[in-house]
């Protein structure tokens, strides 16, 4: 039997949080186990991929002023503040850690699914013409913001989809840093617009898509309980709920990792 | 393939060349796993790496990917054109497909290395 730990973190920095979750890929091989860790974000930060450029973060006046941080994962730029965001880690010789688009598939199944389940019809997005998620070529772009991007696996709802141009309103996407021994797979559900920022910068979350649904006001504790028990469920595991918080763990190496994350050079790196 | 080419765990291949440096790159089934590729960050030339140490970086449209050396020596060479023809990679990755180029320090390292039927077996053994 898999075990799954979970701890629930409360609120951090950008640079603070980067550093709980390779801590957290590092504590996965200790485990030998499936980890996440889901937490906050205070201020609103923007998260840019590993390889983003930093030029083209500039370059958005809706930003402007917004504390940036890089992440270990790929992936394109994420507004938090008004999502609920994980880190998942496996080990590369755990069932889900060999293959990026199966650890992907399986946490966003299970997320659809507890969605679904409150009434939102979330599904897992396909490249046109590709059936198969092993086979299926990802229709990613370069676009700035991960919720403009399209991958195969990514969480959509086709509420409104008009507006989206029919290819139905991003609301969950994840990305991976696959490590030497690890994998760090890093998520996002987007619950509502961000209400500090405007333009680009704010997409439309669950509860605005589904604003008419009587389940549309999202209770996000719950949903992440039934999310976590609908991934244990497909990866016949139990889920240990840590008691403490992760970082306050690891309190000891974790200022040490955090200057990393904040040093100009890891920022500025593209 | 060569039948010298040595493997990493990490699925990096190795190819002793006759003059005396190796030749790296990845190996098919990295490729095939990552899927989509959309940047490759390659290193300076001139720069030491150990074995096991990391000397670049691969993304994917889902996931980035850090490239280790399967030896420890001075990277002599990079494929400069790879990063603008990432394709290659997956078209061609142990020949067109290679990475960077190594003078090691020790030639009997690559003997620690997994031959092509350890890496299979090891294919074989990997969750799927």
């Amino acid at each position: 039997m898999h075990l799954i730990h979970v701890w629930w973190d409360g609120a951090g920095d950008g640079p603070t949080n980067m550093a709980a979750d390779e801590l957290l890929a590092a504590e996965s091989l200790r485990l030998d186990a499936l980890l996440v860790r889901i937490y906050g974000w205070e201020p609103t930060t923007i998260s840019l991929g590993a390889f983003q450029k930093l030029d083209d973060a500039t370059a958005v006046a809706e930003i402007r002023g917004v504390p940036l941080v890089r992440r270990p994962s790929g992936g394109g730029a994420i507004v938090h503040g008004s999502d609920l965001t994980y880190a998942a880690a496996v080990p590369k010789t755990h069932p889900w850690g060999a293959s990026p688009q199966v650890l992907y598939d399986a946490l966003h199944a299970a997320m659809a699914e507890a969605l679904r389940e409150q009434g939102i019809q979330a599904v897992l997005w396909r490249p046109p013409g590709s059936p198969a998620p092993a086979a299926a070529s990802t229709a990613g772009d370069d676009s700035f913001f991960c919720f403009d991007r399209r991958a195969s696996g990514d969480l959509v709802v086709h509420e409104q989809a008009a507006a989206a141009g029919g290819r139905g309103h991003k609301i969950m996407g994840s990305a991976q840093r696959r490590l030497e021994g690890a994998v760090l797979q890093h998520g996002s559900l987007l619950v509502r617009r961000n209400g500090t920022l405007a333009g680009r910068a704010c997409h439309p979350g669950v509860s605005d898509l589904c604003a008419s649904r009587p389940t549309a006001d999202l209770e996000p504790q719950p949903l992440l309980e039934r999310w976590l028990q609908l991934v244990a469920q497909t990866l016949e595991a139990d889920v240990l709920s840590q008691p403490g918080e992760f970082r306050g763990l690891h309190s000891r190496n974790l200022d040490d990792h955090a200057a990393r994350f904040r040093d100009a050079g890891w920022i500025g790196r593209r | 393939m060569a039948a010298e080419m040595r493997f990493a765990k990490s699925h990096e291949w190795v190819r002793p060349e006759p003059s005396g440096l190796a030749t790296v790159g990845v190996s098919a089934y990295a490729v095939e796993a990552l899927t989509d590729l959309v940047f490759m960050q390659l290193p300076a030339v001139g720069r030491r790496v150990k074995a096991g140490e990391s000397f670049g970086e691969i993304e994917s449209v889902k996931a980035v990917s850090d490239l280790y050396s399967p030896v420890s020596g001075e990277i002599v060479e990079v494929n400069a054109a790879l990063p603008n023809a990432l394709e290659t990679l997956g078209k061609d990755p142990y020949n067109a497909g290679w990475i960077i180029r190594i003078r090691p320090d020790d030639p009997k390292e690559l003997d620690t290395l997994l031959d092509q039927s350890a890496y299979d077996a090891l294919l074989k053994s990997q969750p799927h």
